[in-house]
């Protein structure tokens, strides 16, 4: 089905494979630039994938300029700020975002701060509000979920209000992505069916909210057949290369279909349980999902059904709300096989969400703009409900 | 669609100076629609307890603005004790701002043939400030929609159409009643 009317944007140069971070300093020369800011985090640092990027830097006339690894799990707008002051000072003219979705939203927030001449990201919240251009990006997932080296949102924690702060805008598009299976290698296996779950959220959520269009189906549809492939295999065997290559495609094309398409009410209830409890943004998305699906499923049966045979599932030319049952129901089984092997939580009451504060978080929920593209309406006690469910 | 319909709509793009007249009908109908917003506003703030409810956490003083890129009409309002009011047309310092990007966009969501949640997600509209305030602002414009729009369009303005009870649908005659004169207000 076509809808009435779609966006499709993505200019994202992507280089997939093996030895792609050797790439970069000649893809800083196409782009112009001579001295990056690398933009990592304390874990990356010490798990030595900065030394692989540090090594592609040395038959080149491209420099590093300075490393900041003092990323946090949640990036904030104080962090930002202070990148984005480090920058000006260390003369730098491109960024290299090496890591997780914090470390690529943090580099695209001090960006903003950079390209629009301010003070301080609080002053440039919104919607297509970025009106200068940006600095180049290069960015090098070590994770696969996050899908930030091909969106146009960056999500920054906001510590005064409490709560995390979107920016979407054509112009937060990386120059270039790299994926190196190398990057993801070193990922735990709890982390690794966490970003996965992510990456599976933001496919299945494209494929079935508001503005899913064909163009996007495409590549959702290829993330969730990848994610089927391979997220079991990357969580059970870290070593795994083409699992881990799987995986990284995966949450790429994953990102690409869901910065168009957007995504749903698993990631404004998710960016809630994180904004106000913590919890990771992938633990958050998995065991969020299967209830929004549920939730959902009598106005999109359709939708859901067809992705049962993309997830490994028989087609059983069931009625489309049976089948979209077996999606939801495959959707379960992956999350507790994941659980069994690397202990991610399937309830909130394991993922350090306490009873008492589910009207809080249910509050946030229905702030946060994810769930405009839902398509049932999620109001705050639809939300508390979902949260009481998957406690 | 049908050829008669196509040959009339080519006649009236026929008529001299047509790009200049039809963007200035939509600018016109805009501004009207966008003044009944704001004075639905003040009028549904002060009558219908739900809003008092939905703008009881928003922080005093909170100043939002609703209009169409790049030159307008826009209309702000603020939200002072309990009541939002409608400061006027223009953008008078808004702390968020719901922007169409163009008059075709806005005329519709304001005719009704669209919702605002189908033409967020179709990147109509753009967001200046907090999206959670922003959030919390659209939440309002749908109860002040409940109380402007007849019943018959609600399928079509809402994912999860209201149902009004009795004392609402009075309140609603109310508020339609002294709408109006509220408009006129406005405008003089």
């Amino acid at each position: 089905m076509l809808p009435n009317y779609y966006q499709f944007y993505c200019p994202v140069k992507i280089l997939s494979g093996q030895t792609a971070v050797s790439n970069i300093p000649f893809e800083m020369s196409v782009l112009g630039c001579k001295k990056a800011m690398v933009v990592t985090d304390k874990g990356v640092a010490g798990a030595g994938l900065i030394d692989i990027v540090k090594d592609a830097f040395a038959d080149s006339d491209a420099k590093i300029g300075y490393i900041f690894d003092e990323t946090p799990p949640d990036s904030s707008n104080r962090i930002v700020n202070k990148l984005a002051q480090l920058f000006s000072k260390q003369d730098c003219d491109c960024f290299v975002a090496v890591g997780g979705g914090s470390s690529m939203d943090t580099a695209k927030g001090a960006n903003i701060v950079i390209s629009e001449g301010s003070d301080d990201l609080l002053k440039l919240q919104g919607v297509e509000n970025i009106t200068a251009d940006l600095k180049p990006m290069i960015a090098v997932p070590t994770t696969a979920g996050t899908g930030s080296e091909v969106t146009k949102a960056a999500v920054i924690y906001n510590e005064e209000a409490n709560a995390k702060m979107a920016f979407m805008s054509d112009k937060l598009y990386a120059e270039v992505a790299v994926i190196d299976p190398r990057m993801t290698m070193t990922m735990p296996p709890k982390i690794t069916a966490a970003t996965g779950m992510d990456a599976l959220t933001h496919a299945m959520e494209a494929y079935t909210c508001l503005q899913k269009n064909p163009i996007d189906d495409v590549f959702a549809k290829a993330a969730i057949d990848l994610i089927r492939h391979y997220l079991v295999r990357a969580t059970q065997d870290g070593k795994d290369e083409e699992a881990r290559l799987g995986m990284a495609n995966a949450a790429l094309m994953a990102g690409i279909a869901f910065s168009n398409s957007m995504v749903g009410a698993v990631h404004a209830l998710a960016h809630a349980c994180g904004g106000v409890c913590h919890v990771p943004h992938g633990v958050a998305n998995g065991i969020m999902l299967p209830w929004v699906l549920d939730f959902n499923l009598d106005m999109i049966p359709e939708y859901i059904a067809e992705l049962s045979g993309v997830l490994g599932g028989s087609i059983e030319y069931l009625e489309p709300a049976d089948q979209a049952q077996v999606t939801v129901s495959q959707v379960r089984n992956l999350l507790e096989r994941l659980n069994k092997i690397s202990g991610l939580p399937t309830r909130l009451r394991d993922a350090g969400v306490s009873e008492d504060m589910l009207p809080k978080i249910a509050e946030a929920a229905v702030n946060d703009g994810a769930h405009v593209y839902n398509p049932k309406e999620l109001t705050y006690d639809i939300a508390l409900g979902l949260y009481k469910k998957a406690f | 669609m049908d050829f008669s319909v196509q040959k009339g709509l080519a006649l009236i793009r026929g008529i001299p100076n047509y790009p200049v007249i039809q963007s200035k009908v939509k600018y016109i109908l805009l501004d009207t629609s966008l003044n009944a917003l704001g004075a639905a506003f003040e009028l549904v703030t002060k009558m219908v307890p739900e809003m008092k409810a939905e703008i009881a956490g928003w922080n005093e003083g909170r100043k939002f603005a609703v209009g169409v890129l790049p030159k307008g009409p826009y209309i702000t309002l603020e939200k002072r004790g309990d009541m939002i009011f409608y400061l006027g047309k223009g953008l008078l310092s808004p702390e968020i701002s719901l922007l169409f990007k163009n008059l075709d966009s806005g005329v519709l969501v304001f005719t009704g043939m669209m919702s605002s949640h189908q033409a967020v997600a179709e990147c109509r509209v753009i967001i200046k400030g907090n999206n959670a305030y922003a959030m919390e602002v659209t939440r309002a414009m749908a109860i002040v929609q409940t109380y402007l729009f007849p019943s018959i369009m609600f399928k079509k303005i809402f994912k999860d159409p209201p149902k009004l009870s009795l004392a609402q649908m009075i309140t609603k005659a109310k508020v339609y009643t002294l709408l109006l004169p509220a408009i006129v207000k406005h405008m003089i």
